[in-house]
């Protein structure tokens, strides 16, 4: 399978929402208030309203459920979803959850970023598959999203 | 992105069930009668009483949501589903809707299915991000999926 690096997507996440054990798991909404992408054919900002809703599943997984709005340099406007999974060994998760710095290739951050725009000049967005990869840092995770070729 | 070879799912259809135009596209609904599955750590087949849910938009894309059963040669079931998108020129896609062999280099069907098990053995589908590279058939589908590293 082969692939192209579509864009890099950094977002800045405050103190996420806890609710706590919902029936499916343990819920913490982790709304996005900035943020930039850029990649070789788009770049931009993230603007504010978008969320990342997680679910801590029993068996030790994150369940990720992003919905972004991106706003590109030329001013279009891209709806971005993923849906992601998000594990590792429980002392990298600690590590982790105490905003230190850990080497991505320690912990599993994968997800599956699709796209829709109005935009003709990013119209392509629409028609592709994307996987990116996870890099959890303190302020925010940064994603490598490469476009399925 | 590294990945490595997870399954090839080969998926019998029954004639298709053709709605036509719904608010979002066109509706086809393709039945699954069964199949088989084969990869380095699992294989088995495919059971029947799954689908195929196609939407076809108006820019040319078919938008794919697949739901089936698999149940491996040591009797455990998975669930499986995958979201994709399929297009290509527009006559390799007239050629495939006559059920003629066109090569799959020659259009884009790319789906990201995801999978559910509940024995031991096969918990790890639980944990990965899968893509997959699809073939349409004259009598229903071949995906090869590799599991995201």
């Amino acid at each position: 399978m082969t692939s192209r690096l579509l864009m890099r997507l950094q977002v800045v996440v405050p103190p996420p929402q806890r609710l706590g054990a919902v029936p499916h798991g343990t819920r913490v909404i982790a709304p996005i208030t900035s943020g930039t992408f850029e990649g070789p054919r788009l770049r931009g900002k993230v603007l504010p309203g978008g969320a990342d809703w997680t679910l801590l599943r029993p068996d030790g997984v994150l369940e990720l459920d992003l919905r972004l709005t991106l706003e590109s340099d030329d001013g279009a406007l891209i709806y971005m979803t993923s849906f992601g999974l998000r594990h590792g060994p429980p002392e990298v998760l600690a590590a982790l959850a105490r905003g230190e710095s850990v080497d991505p290739s320690r912990y599993y951050f994968r997800t599956a970023p699709r796209f829709e725009t109005s935009a003709p000049q990013y119209a392509f967005l629409n028609r592709l598959i994307a996987i990116s990869s996870g890099d959890r840092r303190a302020s925010g995770p940064i994603y490598t999203i490469e476009e399925i070729l | 992105m590294n990945s490595r070879p997870l399954m090839t799912v080969r998926i019998a259809a029954a004639p298709l069930q053709r709605l036509g135009a719904v608010p979002h596209g066109i509706r086809t609904i393709v039945p699954v009668t069964g199949g088989e599955f084969e990869g380095p750590r699992l294989r088995g087949k495919v059971l029947p009483g799954g689908g195929d849910w196609l939407l076809l938009r108006s820019d040319g894309v078919l938008e794919l949501d697949l739901r089936i059963t698999l149940e491996t040669d040591d009797h455990a079931l998975i669930h499986m589903t995958f979201q994709g998108l399929r297009h290509g020129p527009p006559d390799a896609i007239a050629a495939l809707g006559r059920g003629e062999i066109v090569d799959p280099a020659s259009y884009y069907f790319r789906t990201v299915p995801r999978f559910e098990a509940s024995t031991e053995k096969y918990a790890f589908l639980n944990r990965i991000v899968t893509v997959g590279v699809g073939e349409t058939r004259s009598d229903g589908a071949v995906h090869r999926i590799d599991e995201i590293l």
